[in-house]
């Protein structure tokens, strides 16, 4: 368990060190615009293969690059419907408050629950090497989490509900 | 006339598929999967845009993969020119989702990578003519 979860996190380390090599490129269709690639996917021959690399049927990670950009999409695991409205709720908080990550999308991509956004100038900006280690620290760390978020919400539903009864004895 | 060709050239593909595939399923008899992955990556990916012929095959070297052991054998074994071809197969076995699919590609995945690097990866993210 605890190995495949470790060679799914190294195929997407590796992926991600060769999908990101990101350069400056302005628009082609408009003049003075500098439009990330990916998002808009006019031209063909901006855009490399999308990638698709699955864990299990739950857990999923598309990366689409282009010349200036690339897009990673994850689907985190949701064991069952309570995981399932943590994530969303959880994941909806961080993308709202996407400025302060940079590297975050507002939306996630159709099917998926969060997408990060990374252009040429963050990669200019910051170290390959520690967005590469930002994104799959991230990933490790929405599991636990969504784990935690889990566990509290069980025992505080248990306390809560123990206290309430108490008063029926 | 491309259109003639294309047609000519699907049959031929499938019937080389399927010689293919009697061939791997013998050498898998024999206890062969290094082999039997050499002669399923000979030949691939087909020269064709025909999704049927590309599916065929990668039922054929799907077949071949799920059917190896002992990943670091495999290495010694393989030629270089060969590992492109492997790790197109095995992004396309990543996107399936399913499972022992999916552990046996990412085991194969790291391996690959350690021994021909992240050239490989970028030569198969950038390679749109001949996909998988």
């Amino acid at each position: 368990m605890a190995n495949s979860l470790r060679l799914y996190l190294t195929c997407i380390r590796n992926t991600l060190e060769a999908a990101l090599c990101l350069q400056n490129f302005p628009c082609q269709e408009v003049e003075r615009h500098n439009k990330p690639e990916v998002e808009l996917k006019t031209s063909p021959e901006l855009l490399l293969n999308p990638v698709l690399i699955c864990r299990n049927e739950a857990e999923k990670c598309l990366i689409e690059t282009s010349i200036n950009s690339l897009r990673i999409s994850l689907k985190v695991k949701q064991a069952d419907e309570l995981e399932n409205i943590l994530t969303k709720k959880f994941l909806r908080f961080l993308s709202m408050r996407a400025e302060a990550f940079q590297v975050l999308r507002r939306k996630p991509v159709q099917g998926y629950d969060i997408s990060f956004l990374i252009t040429n100038y963050h990669c200019e900006d910051m170290q390959k090497q520690k967005l590469i280690e930002f994104i799959v620290q991230f990933m490790e760390d929405i599991d636990k989490e969504i784990s935690e978020l889990k566990l509290s919400v069980n025992t505080r539903g248990r306390l809560v509900a123990t206290e309430f009864l108490k008063q029926f004895i | 006339m491309a259109e003639f060709v294309e047609a000519d050239n699907a049959e031929a593909i499938f019937t080389r598929i399927e010689h293919k595939s009697s061939k791997i399923e013998s050498l898998l008899k024999q206890y062969k999967p290094v082999e039997a992955l050499k002669t399923a990556l000979e030949g691939s990916p087909p020269v064709t845009k025909d999704e049927r012929c590309k599916s065929a095959n990668w039922i054929v070297v799907h077949r071949a993969i799920m059917a190896i052991k002992d990943i670091d054998s495999l290495f010694s074994a393989l030629d270089l020119e060969y590992y492109d071809v492997l790790m197109k197969y095995l992004y396309r076995g990543l996107s399936t989702g399913d499972r022992p699919t999916c552990d046996q590609c990412l085991k194969i995945h790291e391996k690959l990578t350690e021994r021909a690097g992240l050239g490989c990866i970028l030569r198969c993210l950038a390679d749109k003519v001949n996909t998988v």
